[in-house]
């Protein structure tokens, strides 16, 4: 084999894609992680109408993500993108513990989703960059997350806005990509 | 690449060759043909600004970062570099200075709302509240709020109990654009605020009523709900006037409405105009749903631009057109 067909077929061999939604609470940090795992700016982000969808490639993978606004009218749309989801990645705002108990249910709501099952969860507790955000292990505890036992999951603490943890998380996200289990 | 770069400097000497020829011929320098054959707007200002910028001279290419108060000396310093004659062209310094005022104040003006943005809402700060409460009175003045933190806020379309999370990255900016549009046209506001709570239902024709049974038309009907958020669309609108004014879009607009410097209120108006718009520009482009908003709004926001290109346009508001409102 010549050097160029080894080239090209190097070019032509294709990243596998991934699809990864982005789901939480309105404020956790949804577009702020997708603009700093996309590295664009993240000084001008409003709050998320509808929906971001950014490529990214890591790890000889093309992540195509998904990141659907939080508000609370907007929850309800969010079983339209369930379909095909190799990875969800939930995100918690770390310092906002008057909301722990509704973001601990919608999760509970999307383990539950038929549609869902299996898929891995990697949970961000995002900002701990703030003085006042709970520590990754007491979110953990308080949402009951050891009682996840049909699928791989992981809780990481990061902070999207100073880019903190993020690629820890994003390294078990490509490790368990092909962790679905059917 | 090479070629390129040749060619860029050898058009760059065929260009000042060119300007040398032609003001030998005319007797008139550049930035006096410019002010003598165009008429003001933005057209002439952007020739002018183009020109001053691209000049070898520092006292020409500092000219458009000079202070608002220094013009005047500039104006008459430019004169005499040029050994222009004032006595025979009085008319020059007069448009020249009209011309800088623009362009000194626009830069000043990026800077104005670049400052609001960057100032986060801070709810320890008596006037930050203050004027969120204004908002709520201004859009809501039948029904008073009952608590600072209260699901009421969602009516008039934040996405929680409490706003202070939703400005984000446009911080005081947006809070400042929501108020100024709530208290100035009031009206306007209201009914956009009004339309963007009901979720709308098509209008039915005759020819669509012949095409569908009655079962399919039922459902087709009440698919439809595709009201959107009142105040998160008005901060999302604050980062798509913000981003015209950043990038230099926003020029043609201001220097055809503004005949001095623009001012924040200039920037808060086509805000409204914009908000305005888009409310329209929603109800035609008619979505199936609230996530369609980006696409949406990255259309609107290239037509806008697309708009703006063209040198006579002037973003005006005209909110008599409730005509193009569809009745709900």
């Amino acid at each position: 084999m010549g050097l160029l067909s080894i080239l090209r077929k190097l070019k032509s061999a294709p990243d596998q894609e991934v699809r990864i939604l982005l789901l939480g609470l309105d404020n956790a940090g949804k577009t702020t992680l997708l603009k700093q795992l996309a590295s664009e700016d993240i000084t001008h982000i409003t709050p998320t109408q509808g929906f971001n969808i950014k490529s990214v490639q890591a790890q000889g993978f093309k992540l195509n993500v998904w990141d659907i606004g939080g508000q609370r009218k907007i929850r309800p749309y969010w079983r339209n993108y369930f379909e095909n989801t190799d990875i969800l990645i939930y995100v918690i705002d770390s310092a906002d513990r008057k909301r722990f108990e509704e973001t601990g249910q919608e999760l509970a709501e999307l383990v539950d989703e038929e549609k869902l099952s299996g898929v891995p969860v990697l949970i961000f507790a995002n900002k701990q960059d703030l003085l006042t955000a709970a520590p990754a292990a007491e979110i953990a505890e308080g949402l009951n997350l050891h009682t996840i036992r049909d699928r791989v999951w992981q809780i990481q603490s990061c902070s999207a806005l100073t880019g903190e943890g993020v690629s820890d998380g994003m390294n078990w996200v490509c490790r368990n990509v092909n962790a679905k289990k059917k | 690449m090479l070629v390129q770069v040749c060619l860029y400097f050898y058009c760059k000497c065929l260009w000042r060759c060119l300007k040398f020829v032609v003001r030998k011929l005319t007797g008139r320098c550049e930035l006096q043909r410019i002010c003598y054959n165009i008429k003001p707007g933005a057209e002439r200002t952007m020739k002018i600004e183009t020109s001053l910028r691209s000049s070898k001279n520092k006292l020409l290419q500092n000219s458009t970062s000079v202070h608002p108060d220094a013009i005047e000396k500039t104006v008459d310093a430019i004169i005499e570099l040029k050994k222009i004659n004032p006595a025979v062209n009085p008319q020059l310094s007069v448009s020249l200075q009209a011309c800088l005022l623009q362009i000194v104040g626009y830069r000043n003006l990026i800077a104005e709302v670049e400052k609001l943005r960057r100032e986060p809402y801070d709810s320890e700060e008596v006037l930050h509240e203050e004027m969120l409460l204004k908002l709520w009175k201004c859009l809501k003045p039948d029904s008073p709020l009952e608590a600072r933190i209260s699901k009421q806020w969602c009516e008039i379309g934040f996405q929680g109990d409490d706003p202070k999370t939703d400005f984000r990255g446009m911080g005081l900016l947006g809070l400042y654009n929501l108020l100024y549009f709530a208290e100035h046209n009031g009206p306007a506001a209201q009914q956009i605020l009004l339309d963007s709570l009901q979720p709308k239902y098509r209008e039915i024709t005759k020819e669509e009523i012949s095409k569908y049974s009655k079962s399919e038309w039922e459902k087709k009907k009440f698919d439809k709900a595709i009201g959107y958020s009142f105040a998160i669309v008005g901060i999302n609108i604050t980062e798509l006037a913000y981003n015209l004014l950043v990038s230099g879009a926003l020029k043609t607009h201001f220097y055809n409405v503004a005949p001095e410097a623009p001012t924040l209120s200039h920037f808060q108006q086509t805000f409204c105009y914009l908000m305005h718009e888009f409310h329209k520009f929603w109800i035609e482009e008619d979505p199936l749903d609230i996530m369609e908003f980006n696409r949406v709004r990255e259309k609107f926001h290239k037509r806008i631009i697309r708009q703006l290109q063209n040198p006579n346009m002037a973003l005006c508001p005209h909110f008599a057109a409730s005509e193009s409102l569809i009745n709900l």
